[in-house]
This record gives structure tokens, sequence and C-alpha cells, in this order.
């Protein structure tokens, strides 16, 4: 809906922002042809699992906090697991680790596969939604279908269902699926993988806005494999801290206008997460499939272009299929399927890197085993800022626009960073306010 | 798969009488004969929402059974032949986790893979609130809902 467009005040309030994950809306103010304010007002109810979680016991976390997230369920168990695992002082197998990883394998490729095709696609491509392209480029969406299906089969496989798995408990796994199962998903991971082959060379051919952004890249490192689900957290200004550091060094504070928490780094810098941070800081670790299909795609250093995230992910649903089938024709079984977690009472932290970013857990524990404190930073909440410095960016870049194609850029600027609100709420009216 | 006829519960046995349809669909394959032409199944919160494009595949019909709010009497239902034209527009994903049924019933059309017909069973719910368990009424809709499925299978595939 456009009100008043003229020379000296414009404003524009569309309905809700679709095609992201919870309830929000965008204010935007441009006076005098600059943007003076950007607010992501997020108004999805606050859900209070962190409260929720005291005085549960310590092997309830990772199923608890499954429920934040249909999309990201693997992320929370595993997450909550590496958290728990800390604080205890155990160390999982390696068995464990490779199984850990193919089921997060599943998790970013039906996440990746589901963003991609059916929710950010669209947008480039100037269909109204998935349906619209449907119609259009029918042998896509099928692609699309396809991959996701792949990764819901990894996932059912290893985690017993697609949606909110069950077979992950603190230690390991509650059994180790048998190596006739694994195998199966051998031949659908080939096809899966040569389908982010071709998903790759469809999103190149693009276009995209030439808008870049000026992001401090948080992103997760390990010394031997693109991280998943464990390592260090690293940033393009030099930062390497371990999860329990990094959860020092990230200060959330509580703005009106959201009920999720705006996070900086040392209270200070907005920083980014996500497939763009992960590209700059793991580029160079990535097995030689991704790399030549990210070199294909003409992604050389960093990818400071929002826009151009939905390449990199594309790159990044290569390595997920190209990894599981890895883990797949390696796979052992872990014997036992869990190590044996003894609650101790202190304070433990573990990262992953969720389709989104990295998604932070902290807790203390008695010693009882029972959950004192508990501490949720999704990856949503540490991209909030850098999201709006995007729209403070495509407003300005995009001032000649009319109010309904500035809307329209706005929402994908948003769909870039594939944000998930009741993650973070733990999104979107639109207004532009020209003056 | 292939079956002629595909008959899906939807909903969520935790969120009590959204839970009917989930309910008829069990009822169905406990009461009624099932042959090889016809397949039964749940569509819960666990399951992804665009299974139902690989279910429905190759089908003459789907029977959807869901729970409604209409503003009926609770356990009453309604069988309702759908017109994919006549479906509610909006964005086809508006939601992330939640891709409606309506949304892929959309999505089936547009990929040529939907059912030549789509018939909703609708029996109104009372209580959506978290827990498991239906209300009375609705509980005792069931039987007469999962004989109106099996009379559809039998006239849409006879040698059910």
């Amino acid at each position: 809906m456009t009100h008043g467009r003229g020379q000296s005040s414009r404003r524009v309030e569309p309905g809700p922002l679709a095609r992201v994950e919870g309830e929000g809306s965008l204010r935007v103010e441009v006076r005098d042809g600059r943007v003076t304010d950007v607010a992501l007002n997020i108004f999805e109810p606050p859900r209070f699992f962190e409260a929720l979680l005291r005085g549960r016991r310590y092997d309830e976390a990772p199923d608890i906090t499954a429920r934040i997230c249909g999309i990201c369920p693997v992320a929370y168990q595993l997450s909550a697991c590496a958290a728990i695992e800390d604080a205890c002082g155990v160390r999982v197998s390696e068995r464990t680790t490779s199984l850990r990883r193919l089921l997060y394998c599943g998790e970013w490729i039906q996440s990746h596969a589901l963003h991609i095709y059916l929710l950010h696609a669209a947008d480039f491509l100037g269909c109204r939604d998935a349906v619209e392209l449907a119609e259009r480029d029918r042998p896509a969406i099928e692609r699309g279908l396809s991959l996701k299906r792949t990764g819901n089969l990894v996932m059912e496989t290893v985690g017993g269902r697609a949606i909110h798995p069950v077979n992950v408990r603190v230690g390991g796994f509650y059994r180790a699926p048998d190596l006739a199962a694994i195998a199966a998903l051998a031949e659908p991971l080939r096809r899966a993988r040569q389908a982010a082959l071709d998903t790759v060379t469809w999103v190149t051919g693009f276009e995209f806005p030439d808008i870049e952004g000026n992001y401090l890249f948080v992103a997760m490192r390990h010394p031997e494999r693109c991280p998943m689900e464990s390592g260090t957290v690293a940033s393009s200004g030099g930062l390497d801290a371990s999860p329990a550091e990094f959860a020092q060094f990230v200060v959330e504070e509580h703005v009106a206008r959201s009920t999720a928490l705006h996070a900086r780094l040392f209270g200070r810098d907005h920083y980014l997460t996500g497939p763009l941070a992960r590209y700059a800081i793991n580029a160079a670790v990535l097995p030689p499939l991704a790399r030549e299909a990210a070199s294909s795609a003409g992604l050389e250093g960093l990818v400071r272009n929002p826009f151009r995230s939905i390449v990199v992910r594309a790159v990044e649903l290569v390595f997920a299929c190209d990894e599981a089938l890895r883990l797949v024709e390696s796979y052992e079984p872990p014997d036992p399927p869990a190590s044996d977690v003894h609650p101790i009472a202190g304070f433990g932290a573990g990262a992953t890197e969720a389709p989104r970013g990295i998604l932070l857990h902290t807790y203390e524990l008695d010693g009882r085993g029972l959950i004192r404190s508990a501490r949720i930073v999704p990856p949503t909440a540490q991209n909030q800022l850098s999201i709006e410095d995007d729209l403070r960016r495509v407003v300005e870049d995009g001032l000649d626009l009319s109010d309904l194609a500035l809307t329209g850029r706005c929402e994908h600027a948003v769909r870039n960073h594939d944000p998930c609100i009741s993650c973070a709420a733990h999104f979107l009216d639109v207004s532009v306010e020209r003056q | 798969m292939t079956a002629r006829v595909v008959v899906t519960g939807l909903g969520s046995e935790f969120r009590r009488d959204d839970g009917v349809g989930v309910a008829v669909a069990r009822a169905v394959i406990e009461r009624h004969p099932i042959g090889p032409d016809a397949f039964v199944t749940s569509v819960d919160p666990f399951r992804d929402p665009t299974d139902l494009l690989d279910l429905w595949e190759g089908a003459e019909l789907a029977v959807v059974v869901d729970a409604t709010r209409t503003g009926a009497a609770p356990g009453t239902i309604c069988m309702v032949e759908l017109d994919h034209a006549a479906l509610p527009g909006g964005d086809a994903s508006s939601s992330t986790h939640g891709l409606g049924f309506a949304a892929v019933l959309r999505l089936a059309h547009a990929m040529q893979r939907a059912p030549r017909r789509v018939v909703l069973i609708g029996i109104e719910g009372a209580d959506f609130s978290a827990g498991k368990g239906l209300t009375a009424a609705v509980d005792h809709s069931i039987g007469e809902a999962s004989d109106m499925v099996a009379d559809l299978i039998r006239r849409a595939a006879p040698c059910a």
C-alpha cells in the first residue's frame, strides 16, 4: 500500500513480509535523500526457552531446545550437546562426531534447498512465489524438491525423522544406524550432489544488485575441516576464540522494538554470521569439488554483496552433499553409540554452524545435573544489526525506485540472510517514510 | 509409490482436536480393508508437508482429512470437493516452517502433479490447545468420518 508519494513526503506500508519465518515489520525513514532510521520491529512473541530450561535435567536440553525451530532442530540439538559435554568434560568419539556431521549435512541440504528454491529464487526471477516459479520453470522446482527430499532422507536415517529428530542425545546417539541403512544413502546423495552443482550454475545466472556491505564476518573455524559441529570462532577482524570465550565477547541488548536481543561483539561491533561469513573464513579449506563450484560461479576472495549469498548457499549445498557422501562411504557405527556423561557442577559452552550461522549455547549445571542457567544466541539475533545496515544501503541505492519496487528490494535484502525470527525471538511489514 | 486413491490425515495429535485427521486415518486402516489401489497415511508436524507431492504422484483421488474451525458444532463433519483455482491465494510459503496444505496443492497443480480430484473431509474441532486427546464430540465423529473415507475409496477404486 502506498500513501502520499510526492516530492517532500512518501510513505510505503506494504503487507506482512512473506517467505521468512516469524512475525515482524520493517520501518525505514528517509530525509533529504538519506536514510535516517531503519528498524526491524520483531513482534514474534517471546518464547522464554532459556527460562524454561532452568531446573530441567542436563540431558533434556537437546530435545527441549530443538523445538525452537522446525528447520534447524539439529543445530539446536548439537549446540546443546556440545555445551553440556563441555560442562561435563566429555569428548565424544570420532565416529560419533562423523555421524553427527552426517546428520548436520542432512539439515544443511534440506534447509538450503528450501531457502534457495522455495523462498529466495523467486526474488531474482520476478515471480510472486514458488508456485509461480513452478509454473514457469518446473524442472527447477523439481530439482529443489528432490534436494530437499534427500536432506530429509539423511535426517530420517540418522535422526529417526526429518523434523525434530529423536535419535540425538548428550554423548552421542541412542542407536547407531546399521551399515546397510547408511549405505543406502549413497545413491540419492550422488544425485543430490549433481543437482547441487546444477543449482550453482542456475543461481550464478541470476542478476544481482550492485551493493556491498562492510561486514565483520564471524564464523567457526576448524583446523582439519570445514566446521559444522565443532570448532573455534573466528572473525575477519582476527578473532579466534573458543565457544566459551565467544560467549563472553558477545554482548546482547534488549531494544524496545524487538523481542529478539541485538548482539554485538565486545558490545560494540555488529557482525554477520552465515554463508557469506563461512565463505570468508573457510573458503581455503573447502573440499575440491565445492572449491571448483565456487570458482566456476566467480566467487573470488570475500563476497560482500549480500544478494550473492544465494550463490554461496548453493556452493554450500555442493559441500554438504559431497561431505555427506564422504561420510557415508567411510561410515563405521559408533560403538557404543553414546559416551557416558556424568553431570558435574560447572559451566559449558557449545557452538555449531546452523544453516543460517553460528548457534551458541551455554549452560550452568549444578552438582545434580540440573540446569541453573541457560543462554541461547541464535544466528538471526546476531545478524539483525547487519541486516538493518544492508537495508540502509539498499534504500539509499534505490531511492529512484518506485515505492513498490523499493519495498520488494527491501524484502529481498532481508531474505538474503534467510532470517528465522521464531529462532531470534525468542518479520515483516515494511514502512518507508520519505521526507 | 503409486495408488489410485491416497488418503492423508493432517494435523498434530499434540494439539488435541487438531489431531482428528490423524485419528481418522488410523481408524480407516484399522476398521476397513484397504486394497492395493489405495494408500492411507498421515502427515503430522514431524513430516515435511511437501511429502504430499510425492504421495499424490499418479493418484486419481486424494482424500484429505483435517480438523476445521468454522463455528459449527464440535464433531460436525463436512465433505468438500476442492477446486484448486478457488483455493486461497497469497504467498505459497509465507512461513518456512508451515508450508500449508493449500500452498502444497497449488504447488502440485503448478507442477502438474496434483490428483485429478481432491476431497476434503473436515471435522469441526473445539479445543486446539496443547496436549493429547480429543474432545468427546470430536472423538465420536471418527467412526462416521472413517466410513465416509472408506466409501470414497470403494467408489474410486472398486477393486480395493
